[in-house]
């Protein structure tokens, strides 16, 4: 690349935070180095791609086990009847959380550091919500009958109960899915006819010329796009609590000590967002590298991420602490046990991998130099992951395998099937993302663009955004 | 394109290099008479609806109407369903539990006003269109990228003297274009 990355000075004071735009550059070169991972794919894509390939066919063969066989192939039965099925439906949902978090709530809060990495975020949240929803799929066990969720005029005569949290959850991942699908698409509208009009090539520009719709950038059509795309992230925020929100009462509104609980709501969104910062920084890492994008995606977004993770991490330790204490006050024997059952029961090892992973280890980033550093943030993003998916684990699990009556106790172990179809839906996950980043920007060029107008515009002094307007200084503008 | 048809229209096409000139030369323009104006631009810019005279959007009204609209008929949808047509007798709760129905109620609210918003914010933007005469001039191409146009509709008798107006108020560029408008 030709332009020259200039790196980061530490700031005088301790209280300003570093740039959001590297650098000095105009419209022209933000529009060409934001697109040139898409005309000029790195070497390493290709690898990664085949890596990712291979992963996806894990999945395929884990669904097709799980199909010819049926749910006996997986490690589930009474009375762990919930197992990896919920489990990595709970972690994959909570993982595009952070997604619609970034794209809608932080630009209803003005927060200007979203601009370059909300893209990015959003494709996570649609890649997420998409593994997520197999699960249930394939965990109906004849999911050629899935379609008998939705109400549907049967011939039976039957329709779904509306009082129950499984029959809300169905209409709040699909309304998820969809309402994320359509924002990310509005926002990518203006970025496909920048490539459609800086694509070399008459095939490429047609094939993104038609999915620009025949945008021209008309004033009269910004007009209704940007009050558009602000009533969609206002519609996206309380949209992604509710929906996490949905998924904690499939377990809350049930009687199950360790379920039953009202902390779940709040806990669980909490989590989510956590964890879904974690993905997006263990994404962001590496592509911020691999697809030249450390320009607009500087240090001072990634360690706003951290103290995002932090403060919900925070919050995430609130839970659990709650959670102990009210079954110890609520003093119901079957709630206390199931605590201490966690901590030193036969699944005690993954409850305290959980503790350390999701409560110790986000401790770090109150220091500096665990923020600013790249490799101890991404290791910690991923044990983070790991502690999340550990988390819904000994929710369901735990709280599963000894219930009231000891008679019925066992013990879950979770079969090849199930390794597979979870680190085959990692692999479909990052093959989804990889052809994302190959053939769309993965940076919102249109925001960045405007971010950089308005740094110019508003600046205390001419050439100051060259190295970032300080966030104080942002916000007593707006 | 059809030859000497009534509806063929002249659109003259002049490029700036940032909003600013492009909102002072589209306020001439207007002054001049000519009313038909739009500006072509990369990204949203503050001043651009006051510069062209353009009124608020009606999307926030299409909003509104679409999420009433799922919230309503989700009610009526659980209610028909598990009040009147189908009964669930759930531990002998009430069959139509309104507190129950909330989160659909909620979620098809949602999902109706983003709907709405998206089909209604296409249609406004006169999309999908894939072909349009701006589309015929190559320079129009960085107005997707950094360059602010500025198109005025009008005569092809009008071209002359605005492609002249337009080059005084500052456009690196002034090009004409003809089509269906």
């Amino acid at each position: 690349m030709s332009v020259e990355i200039r790196t980061l000075a530490p700031p005088v004071d301790p209280l300003e935070p570093g740039p959001l735009i590297l650098g000095a550059p105009d419209d022209g070169e933000l529009n060409r180095e934001l697109l040139e991972h898409v005309y000029h794919p790195r070497r390493g894509w290709a690898l990664l791609f085949l890596v990712a390939a291979g992963g996806t066919g894990l999945l395929v063969l884990g669904i097709t086990v799980t199909l010819l066989v049926g749910i006996g192939a997986w490690g589930n039965n009474i009375p762990v009847a919930w197992a990896f099925g919920i489990i990595n439906f709970v972690w994959w949902i909570g993982i595009g959380h952070a997604g619609t978090l970034i794209s809608a709530i932080l630009l209803l809060f003005q927060q200007k550091w979203r601009t370059s990495i909300n893209r990015f975020a959003e494709a996570m949240t649609l890649f997420a919500v998409m593994q997520a929803g197999l699960f249930p799929l394939i965990h109906v066990g004849r999911p050629w009958f899935a379609y008998w969720l939705f109400p549907y005029p049967a011939t039976l005569g039957v329709w779904p109960n509306f009082k129950s949290p499984l029959i809300w959850d169905v209409f709040a991942v699909s309304t998820y899915f969809t309402v994320s699908l359509l924002f990310w698409y509005l926002g990518l509208i203006p970025d496909l006819a920048a490539l459609r009009d800086t694509a070399r090539g008459v095939w490429r520009r047609r094939v993104y010329g038609v999915f620009a719709l025949g945008w021209r950038g008309s004033a009269r059509a910004w007009r209704h796009y940007r009050i558009a795309y602000l009533l969609l992230a206002g519609l996206a925020t309380p949209l992604v609590l509710s929906v996490h929100t949905i998924v904690s009462f499939d377990f809350a509104v049930a009687q199950l000590p360790g379920w039953h609980t009202t902390i779940f709501p709040p806990y669980f969104v909490a989590g989510a967002v956590f964890s879904g910062f974690a993905m997006v920084l263990t994404l962001i890492i590496p592509a911020r590298k691999l697809l030249g994008l450390e320009r607009v995606i500087t240090l001072r977004h990634v360690e706003t991420m951290t103290k995002v993770l932090l403060a919900t991490g925070l919050m995430v330790a609130y839970g659990y602490l709650v959670e102990h204490f009210i079954a110890w006050y609520s003093g119901n024997p079957y709630e206390q046990y199931v605590f201490i059952n966690r901590a030193t029961g036969p699944y005690a090892p993954v409850y305290w991998l959980m503790i350390f992973c999701n409560v110790v280890l986000p401790q770090i980033f109150w220091f500096k130099q665990a923020r600013t550093s790249l490799v101890v943030i991404w290791v910690a993003s991923v044990l983070i992951n790991v502690g999340m998916w550990c988390e819904r684990f000994i929710i369901i699990v735990t709280s599963l395998h000894r219930d009231f009556l000891p008679s019925s106790w066992s013990i879950y172990k979770p079969t090849w099937v199930d390794w597979s179809i979870l680190f085959g839906t990692i692999g479909f996950f990052s093959f989804l993302f990889l052809l994302f980043v190959r053939f769309l920007p993965a940076v919102a060029i249109t925001e960045v663009k405007e971010l950089r107008h308005e740094l110019a515009a508003h600046g205390p002094a001419a050439g100051h955004d060259a190295v970032g307007v300080p966030l104080a200084e942002e916000e007593s503008q707006s | 394109m059809s030859q000497g048809a009534p509806l063929r229209r002249t659109f003259v096409l002049a490029e700036f290099a940032g909003p600013e000139p492009l909102f002072a030369a589209a306020r001439k323009v207007r002054a001049a008479g000519h009313t038909e104006l739009d500006a072509h631009m990369p990204y949203p810019v503050h001043g651009a609806d006051e510069a062209l005279g353009l009124k608020r959007s009606p999307v926030p009204i299409i909003a509104l109407v679409g999420g009433l609209a799922g919230v309503v008929s989700a009610y009526l949808m659980a209610w028909w369903m598990n009040a009147v047509d189908f009964r669930i007798n759930v531990a002998g709760r009430p069959f139509d539990a309104l507190p129950a129905f909330v989160p659909i109620m909620f979620e098809l609210g949602v999902l109706f006003a983003s709907l709405a918003i998206f089909v209604s914010a296409i249609f406004l933007f006169g999309l999908p269109r894939v072909h349009h005469p701006v589309f015929e001039l190559d320079e129009f191409r960085s107005a997707s990228v950094d360059k602010f146009w500025l198109s005025v509709r009008t005569t092809p008798d009008a071209v002359a003297p605005l492609r002249e107006e337009l080059e005084r108020a500052g456009a690196s560029y002034v090009g004409s274009v003809e089509g269906e408008p």
